[in-house]
């Protein structure tokens, strides 16, 4: 049993996965993630860089990607938001690696000590045009640890960049916890990757194991090439690894359900206000409130087939956030009429109480048959 | 008998080692086998304005992490005070620095010389230490043995006989205000 805070937790939980690169620029609330690789990674003789942007992190954990390594970064919002082009070409090169952001209160520079969830559309949308973006988030300073050593192993399956959330609270919240062992998923040799085109569904191959090839933000067919012609290859490519995703829907989605079999009121939260939604939910079912909870660690892709599930058995569904409303546009988009969706925002630095989120579902369940306008 | 779970306040300036103090009662819950969250608030600045740092402790799992109705605490500042430290629950304990009531004459709590108590042991930067100690020594919040071992590795080594003298006599202030109630 260990004390160990949030950023800690990231830390280890990459370097438990075979994390073995990093490059960062030091942000609040995300910093003591950087000092922390900056004592690990060096003694196991992996690489650790402070670049001079979070341009330049992601470029280099790109590159260092390709070179064979296992690589990381983290940030905040303001950087969150200089690494959305970099982030990009990591999806169209689709190179395995692993970006945390630690939510603080934005725009801008915001509130550098204080949480939010406002990146929760910029992790899927950020960079310009059409790319998947599998994004994780956690609730506890045991699940930022598995988390984290998941979005490689994601990066890895999937070969994409993969973005963890967190927030202020998590980031620096202690808790004590026994961390798991965690066995980082092997990576494909040279030797099976040799007759294989370097892009596409295929594994991920580093520079000098596989094919030549070049690495290209153009686009460019399976086999790396950029061709003026070539986006029909890039949206087969695309739409492959969409359909893959969706298959895949079932394992990609984790997710921890609490007293949800018989609940009318389902209370979808994630990340940090899932921990006041979990006490919202025992004050509303001693008042004898069905309600319960999806605490959601798998973010993107949009977990429809469980959010449909369940909005065909609840009244209603009520979303909070520590934003103006952004994650429960997708909830709304994925029930389709099913139930009614409300959203429950905030967006001024603090969380929300159990007893805000509970008031919201009392009057939620009071307006009852009733239209509620998001 | 020790509330479960009990929400514990600590507050003063940004530099007084408030996370710090707030990480070593998390730690020594641990070692006396419970459940523990701690969380911390500051604003942009590298020291002053109010800071706090919360601890709640209790024997099953802790949902929300912070502290809304503190049962226990410990205030260093006048301006953390006035912001965190006007809250307690029913029957809980507050405990003040004295300083707090030249500022702030009505200041409710017991107060204690912590601030001058550091200082006669030659650095004021130990006051965490001190009022930390007064506070478990008047509300056995967690085993003072459980403090010392989390004292002894939290703390660097070079600082560590200092915050041990820091330690005792909190834990003798702390003492003396539990024999006057």
């Amino acid at each position: 049993m260990r004390l160990i805070q949030g950023n800690e937790a990231v830390a280890l939980g990459a370097a438990a996965a075979g994390c073995d690169f990093y490059a960062g620029y030091p942000i609040t609330p995300a910093t003591e993630i950087m000092e922390q690789m900056a004592r690990i990674l060096p003694a196991r003789g992996g690489v650790f860089i402070q670049m001079e942007d979070e341009l330049s992190a992601v470029a280099a954990a790109i590159g260092a990607a390709w070179g064979g390594a296992r690589a990381m970064t983290a940030t905040s919002g303001p950087g969150f938001s200089l690494m959305q082009e970099h982030i990009g070409y990591a999806a169209m090169t689709q190179t395995p690696c692993v970006i945390v952001d630690s939510q603080r209160g934005g725009p801008s520079t915001g509130l550098p000590t204080l949480p939010a969830q406002g990146e929760v559309m910029q992790a899927r949308f950020g960079s310009h045009g059409d790319r998947v973006a599998i994004t994780l988030t956690a609730s506890s300073v045991l699940s930022a640890y598995e988390v984290t050593a998941r979005a490689f192993a994601l990066s890895e399956t999937y070969r994409q960049p993969v973005i963890v959330l967190l927030d202020a609270v998590l980031s620096h919240m202690r808790e004590n916890v026994d961390l798991p062992e965690i066995t980082p998923v092997p990576r494909e040799t040279a030797a099976s990757a040799q007759d294989r085109q370097p892009f596409g569904d295929n594994p991920f191959v580093p520079f000098g194991e596989g094919r030549r090839t070049v690495v290209t933000g153009l686009a460019h067919d399976e086999s790396g090439l950029p061709k003026t012609a070539g986006g029909k290859a890039v949206e087969r490519m695309l739409r492959s690894l969409e359909e893959r995703l969706r298959h895949d829907a079932r394992e990609i989605t984790h997710f921890q359900a609490y007293r949800l079999e018989d609940a009318s009121v389902a209370l979808l939260a994630y990340g940090i206000t899932a921990r006041a939604a979990h006490e919202a939910v025992d004050a509303l079912r001693q008042e004898g409130v069905a309600a319960g909870l999806l605490d959601l660690q798998t973010l993107w892709p949009f977990p429809d087939y469980l959010v449909q599930e369940i909005a065909e058995r609840v009244d209603t569904i009520l979303v909070p956030e520590l934003n103006l409303g952004q994650y429960v546009i997708a909830v709304q988009a994925a029930v389709q009429g099913r139930c009614r969706v409300v959203p429950l925002g905030r967006a001024d630095g603090d969380l929300f109480t159990p007893e805000e989120i509970a008031a919201a579902a009392r009057e939620v369940q009071d307006a009852k048959g009733g239209i509620v306008h998001a | 008998m020790r509330k479960d779970p009990l929400r514990v306040r600590l507050s003063g300036r940004g530099g007084q080692g408030i996370i710090l103090a707030g990480t070593m009662l998390a730690e020594a819950a641990m070692q006396d086998g419970l459940k523990v969250v701690q969380t911390q608030s500051y604003g942009p600045e590298a020291r002053l304005g109010a800071s706090k740092s919360e601890v709640v402790i209790s024997s099953r799992d802790i949902a929300f992490p912070e502290v809304l109705m503190p049962d226990l605490v410990l205030c260093f500042s006048r301006e953390a005070y006035q912001k965190f430290g006007r809250h307690v629950s029913p029957g809980g304990v507050v405990l003040l620095e004295q300083s707090i009531l030249k500022d702030v004459p009505d200041a409710q709590g017991q107060t204690l010389p912590l601030r001058d108590t550091a200082r006669e042991l030659g650095k004021e930067l130990v006051l965490n230490v001190v009022g930390l100690a007064a506070l478990v020594a008047v509300t056995e919040a967690v085993s003072r043995e459980s403090l010392r071992a989390a004292l002894t590795h939290r703390m660097k080594a070079e600082f560590l006989e200092l915050n041990v003298a820091a330690l005792e006599a909190g834990f003798a202030l702390g003492e003396a205000v539990a024999s006057r109630a």
